[in-house]
């Protein structure tokens, strides 16, 4: 295989498979979230806070996934 | 959660109301329905409008296309030199487009502050509003309610990241004409990982600065190793703490860098959805994906400036508890 081929191929996989984990972190969380918001609605706010800060970190594992596949693609 | 049982039982003898007369009757008589027209215009004239917008759809598709354009996603990240400057060693001092961006959110935030500070309202303006409730956010929802001991000493620095790179991401959505000749473009100044790293190595400075200061030097460090553990395992413990320091900086940074990079990159493919495609039609019915795209983008650089100044104040709050 060509390296320009597999340079492309393993980007595909490097964000193809690094979605994964994050896409089933972030439906837990978040159902745990509107969970927490059904049971209690009136910390609702603070649950919706705690939330976005939970989305922020999970998401970055996926984009730490794009960012190899940028380097691949471009760089490497 | 049960729902409460409807009270339908009479009420008891005891009970001093009087009952209803049986002369009344207990329901009243149900009141004649009215008819409600039916409009015979309306259903034409939606029919009327489908035809028209499959009209135009078929049409767009049938629009003679000129050579093939290419769409190139990749040519907003880089930078070329406005301003020459020689480098000093290794460090390019150069003017770029990302630099003057960076002014760019410098001079917003200066005037804006120099604005609002000349003309404090008690009663504020629209303009007031909108920066005492962001600055609320930071002092109160950012610094106060993560950190507990030091978050007036140190909210100065967790409000003005949380300012710079909420400013900065949204500037990175205005288009401004530092495109290829000149063109209106999109940029953010927080897509560089440059900028993101230097915002990065301040918390991490500052961490590391606050931890010392509170705990000096060695009782701070000695703190990163867990106090009832065996020797061996100590040091591992420890190790792998300083590792996890050192990656809260390239989290830090990648996250930011990594967000705006790939809203960027999205906002451009829908944007030329009609080169990437070869195709009017198809651009023409995902406009309304790319303004939904591009809303979704304002909503990020919120969120990423939240979480960064957040994630600053738990790291620096961290290192001024350390109590193990």
């Amino acid at each position: 295989m060509e390296a320009d081929a597999a340079k492309l191929l393993g980007a595909g996989l490097a964000m193809g498979l690094g979605a994964i984990g994050p896409g089933i972190g972030l439906g837990t969380l978040i159902g745990k979230a509107i969970e927490g918001i059904a049971r209690q609605p009136e910390v609702a706010g603070e649950l919706r806070t705690s939330m976005f800060i939970g989305i922020g970190v999970t998401e970055a594992v996926a984009l730490y996934a794009f960012v190899i596949a940028l380097i691949l693609i471009f760089v490497a | 959660m049960s729902s409460q049982p409807r009270d339908t039982a009479p009420p008891a003898a005891s009970d001093p109301t009087p009952d209803r007369s049986p002369a009344e009757p207990a329901h009243p008589a149900p009141e004649p329905r009215l008819e409600v027209p039916v409009k015979k215009t309306r259903r034409s004239g939606c029919l009327a409008w489908l035809l028209l917008v499959i009209a135009v759809f078929v049409g767009l598709m049938f629009i003679p296309g000129g050579e093939e354009e290419v769409a190139e996603v990749a040519g907003e990240f880089e930078l070329h030199a406005i301003i020459e400057i020689p480098a000093i060693g290794p460090v390019d001092l150069s003017i770029t487009k990302a630099v003057i961006y960076l002014w760019i959110t410098v001079a917003i935030i200066v005037v804006i502050s120099i604005v609002i500070a000349r003309t404090l309202k008690p009663v504020p303006g629209k303009l007031q509003t909108v920066i005492e409730s962001l600055y609320e956010l930071a002092r109160d929802g950012i610094a106060g309610s993560v950190m507990k001991a030091g978050a007036e000493r140190w909210f100065p620095f967790i409000g003005g990241l949380f300012f710079y790179i909420l400013i900065s991401n949204l500037v990175g959505l205005i288009p401004l004409p530092f495109g290829e000749h000149e063109q209106l473009a999109f940029y953010a100044a927080t897509g560089n990982l440059n900028v993101t790293i230097v915002l990065a190595v301040f918390t991490f400075v500052f961490t590391q600065y606050a931890g010392v200061k509170a705990h000096g030097l060695f009782r701070y460090m000695r703190s990163w190793a867990p106090s009832g553990a065996p020797p061996v395992l100590k040091q591992f413990i420890w190790g792998i703490h300083v590792i996890s320091e050192v990656f809260r900086l390239v989290s830090l940074s990648v996250r930011l860098f990594a967000n705006m990079v790939a809203g960027h990159a999205i906002l451009a493919v829908f944007f030329a959805m009609a080169l990437i495609f070869q195709s009017y039609a198809i651009a023409v019915v995902l406009q309304g994906g790319s303004v939904a795209i591009y809303l979704f983008e304002i909503f990020i650089a919120f969120i990423q400036a939240f979480i960064f100044a957040v994630l600053s104040a738990v790291y620096i709050g961290g290192a001024l508890e350390e109590g193990h």
